[in-house]
């Protein structure tokens, strides 16, 4: 069948070769990106009213916990106190694997015959998944996003991914990883307008076991729905800078309290 | 002086013949190969900055008071530091007035890189000898700078030992010269006039000359032939028989050898003149006979692949007034020009660094003369006079910025703040990450560059447009397919990123198509009614590198220390400011 062409059933389209086509433009819906584990409704920033409110929400993570080694679970309890300032996000810096799949915005799936590409509207994130190259081991090069090798499991494309600085957060929580994570992700078609997504995380510094978080991503049917630029480079600078402007807007950094 | 080096060589050749093979000759010290992306650009830099003088009908080298710098374009290992050949001196009557002449012209657009001493200063006191400093020159060779009263011009060869005491000896006996004191305290040996040093290798053994700036040196030796079993059997170990090499400009001969710490060793016959180069391959493709693109399997011609730009970096934007009429540059020509730009570009980046960025040594460059093909005198457009009043005003304000410490981020370029290159500066070629990446699925194709990390999603069939209110960075774009060429539409800028003067106003087509296997051509026209009387369009090609190259994360914002140093650094230039002025004010 041709690529794009919409099946009879409901079910995803075929691509050319007969796999899923995952063209399109999706988003996952919730409040992952907030605390991927359960969490009740919590106070913001002050300034910004019930708007800065972290809204309540149930966990995606399988199993309810993730399971950190204890000097971890410390660490992540230091990000949380210290997320105005440190979150990536806030920087608006890249925002790693799996974060950039369950931030709030929609991004977009291009599949190719051999790559396929992911674009992310924040922060001008991007991935290419090859899915035509031997995985190399070690990774060649850390980076936020890593690198990602795919390949297809029947209907579920497999990603796996590895080769991360380290840096990147997994929400708004302080929860987190370090340069060893490896992260194998699953998308499966559960019907033409939903994906179930997997990811199962590895990182044996930092976690006592591998786990996994599992929620859809469901496609965007607005009529030209777009992913949007989102370069948030600026609105990052008075955060990062400020206390460098010649009228300064900040304290320096550590002489806040 | 060449001349007059060269009759006294006449002399002691003749004097060595008479005494025969066997004897002592004194050999001279011929040339120094060094390894450069452009002779030309080589010749040009020493005869600049340290003096030297350019050879009748030789673009590849320099006479340097008697020793010839010969240059070859050739990949790279990086510096001469490390190697058995640490490096090269020059001595000046007043080497205070030669640095700072050096340090006023400055790294940019020179590419004069000075080493400093730990306290910072660039000349420092030897005692018992002279002055001295250290520079490198943009290929990475070492150079010191010195005041020695008894030679002025090009002053010696410095080596780095694993034992200096034995390859000063070896060299003795396989060359012949005079072992003397320099300022009659330092062990050397004198090849004429020109001294042989060295000293011992700071720790481990040095790294072969081989591939990196210094590749060589070379000794004259006469009758080379009749000559060589001599230096046989005194231990220099020569590679094959000497011979006049291919395309060699004269019918002197020549031979290598490895010498101590695997410094190589070229013996050449007087008159030897460096070989006429290999006619440059030609990359540029335009006159390519017509190509058809491979399909995607879903039937759309097929763009995908990882390109890089770097063959097309150096191309002017406008023509060069110099080059009117010119249909293409020469091959050295084009060498010379990246080198230049490259040179003046933000820190004139050393050689090894450029090479495994760029893929110097993979991509010819371009031959062309300029990007802009229309208008076809290859300029710009008149300005209209509301393009003329922006003009003004972008100046005024780029001036205003130029002339106080920047206050926040925003007094900076949005490329310097990582934000954007814009459209269509993002597509533009630059010194480094100039990977592009294009990947396709039926309707869209994904145009990705590595510098910033900026990705378009391009669809290539027809949709909506956005509403005129939501502009951005880099537009909204409508692709389409005109046979092989994707054509995009892009409008609703924001107008805060222009590329030479461009509004919001600006409607940018652009067209890819490939044009052989491994060839892009890129192709943008530029409609911004308010700036310029009329459209202009420019072109220029990226190559196929698909087999090695893949894009790193260009993470810019993440890493933007320059912009902490900037702003700390304005800050600290405002206090002492204030300080002086509290300092006048008190003092009245």
């Amino acid at each position: 069948m041709a690529g794009g062409a919409f099946a009879q059933d409901g079910a995803m389209p075929r691509a050319w070769d007969g796999r899923p086509d995952l063209n399109g433009v999706w988003q996952a819906i919730g409040t992952a990106h907030w605390n991927l584990e359960d969490h009740p409704a919590g106070p913001g920033h002050p300034d910004l009213g019930a708007i800065g409110a972290t809204p309540p929400g149930q966990g995606v993570v399988v199993g309810g916990e993730i399971p950190y080694l204890p000097e971890a679970r410390e660490q992540r309890a230091r990000n949380f106190e210290d997320r105005m300032t440190a979150d990536p996000e806030a920087k608006c810096f890249l925002p790693g694997v799996p974060r950039a799949t369950y931030l709030p915005y929609p991004f977009q799936i291009i599949q190719g015959d051999r790559k396929i590409m992911v674009v992310y509207g924040f922060a001008d994130a991007n991935r290419t998944i090859h899915m035509d190259k031997p995985n190399p081991e070690p990774p060649p090069i850390d980076s936020w996003m890593g690198r990602s090798h795919g390949r297809w499991e029947g209907d579920t494309l497999v990603v796996e991914a590895a080769g991360f600085n380290g840096q990147a957060w997994f929400d708004r929580a302080g929860n987190f990883a370090g340069s060893a994570l490896r992260v194998e992700e699953r998308y499966t078609p559960l019907g033409r307008n939903a994906l179930q997504y997997e990811a199962t995380m590895t990182d044996p510094d930092v976690f006592e076991r591998p786990w996994k978080i599992r929620f859809p991503l469901y496609r965007r049917l607005e009529e030209n729905v777009r992913v949007l630029e989102f370069k948030c480079v600026e609105y990052a600078e008075d955060l990062m800078y400020g206390h460098l402007r010649k009228e300064p807007t900040r304290e320096p950094p550590g002489e806040e309290d | 002086m060449t001349g007059i080096r060269r009759a006294t060589f006449v002399l002691a050749a003749a004097a060595a013949a008479a005494l025969g093979p066997g004897a002592a000759q004194a050999a001279e010290l011929h040339h120094i190969r060094i390894i450069a992306a452009s002779p030309s650009e080589a010749v040009r830099w020493y005869v600049r900055h340290l003096d030297c003088s350019p050879l009748a009908d030789r673009n590849d080298a320099t006479d340097c008071q008697g020793v010839e710098l010969m240059f070859w374009a050739r990949p790279t290992m990086g510096s001469t530091q490390g190697t058995g050949v640490d490096h090269i001196a020059f001595s000046y009557a007043d080497v205070d007035a030669k640095m700072a002449e050096l340090e006023a012209v400055g790294v940019r657009g020179s590419g004069v890189r000075l080493q400093r001493f730990d306290g910072g200063e660039t000349l420092r006191d030897q005692p018992g000898l002279f002055r001295h400093g250290f520079i490198f020159d943009p290929w990475g060779t070492r150079i010191e700078l010195l005041e020695d009263p008894d030679r002025q011009g090009f002053h010696q060869v410095h080596l780095s030992s694993s034992d200096p005491a034995a390859t000063l000896a070896w060299y003795r006996k396989v060359f012949g010269g005079k072992p003397a004191r320099l300022r009659g305290r330092k062990e050397g040996l004198l090849l004429g006039d020109i001294w042989l040093l060295a000293d011992a290798h700071p720790s481990g053994r040095p790294a072969p000359t081989s591939g990196r700036a210094i590749s060589h040196i070379a000794f004259s030796v006469p009758d080379l032939a009749n000559a060589a079993p001599a230096m046989r059997r005194k231990g220099l170990e020569l590679e094959g028989e000497p011979a006049v090499p291919r395309n060699g400009r004269t019918d002197a001969r020549q031979v290598f050898a490895l010498g101590p710490d695997s410094v190589t060793i070229a013996a050449v016959e007087p008159g030897f003149a460096g070989v006429e180069a290999e006619a440059g391959a030609v990359a540029d493709g335009r006159d390519a006979e017509p190509y058809k693109a491979p399909r995607t399997p879903w039937g759309e011609p097929d763009l995908q692949g990882v390109w890089t730009g770097n063959s097309a970096h150096g191309i002017p934007l406008e023509r060069p007034p110099d080059l009117a009429g010119v249909e293409s540059l020469t091959a050295e020509q084009a060498a010379a020009r990246r080198e230049r730009g490259t040179l003046g570009s933000i820190w004139g980046y050393e050689r090894e660094w450029r090479d495994t960025t760029l893929g110097y040594d993979k991509m010819t460059p371009s031959r062309q003369v300029a990007m802009i093909v229309d208008p076809p005198d290859g300029r710009l457009p008149a300005l209209t006079p509301e393009g003329g009043r922006r003009a003004e005003e972008a100046a005024r304000e780029r001036r205003r910025k130029a002339a106080r410490p920047p206050v926040g981020p925003e007094d900076l370029t949005p490329y310097v703040r990582c934000i954007t290159r814009g459209l269509p500066g993002m597509m533009m070629p630059g010194i480094y990450n100039n990977g592009l990446q294009i990947v396709q699925g039926p309707g869209f194709v994904a145009i990705q560059k590595e510098m910033i990390h900026e990705t378009r999603a391009i669809p290539t069939r027809q949709r909506e447009p956005l509403d005129e209110r939501l502009q951005s960075w880099l537009g909204d774009s409508q692709g389409r397919w005109e046979g092989d060429t994707l054509v995009i539409e892009t409008r609703r800028f924001n107008g805060r990123s222009p590329y030479r003067g461009t509004s919001e106003g600006m409607e940018l087509t652009e067209r890819f198509t490939r044009i052989g296997p491994a060839r892009l051509a890129y192709e943008f026209t530029v409609n911004d009614p308010a700036v310029w009387v009329r459209p202009w369009t420019a072109t220029f090609a990226f190559d196929l590198d698909d087999a090695q190259y893949e894009l790193v994360e260009y993470a810019c914002h993440e890493g933007n220390y320059g912009m902490f140093n900037i702003l700390s650094g304005a800050r600290a230039r405002d206090r002492e400011a204030a300080r002086a002025a509290g300092q006048a004010g008190g003092s009245q």
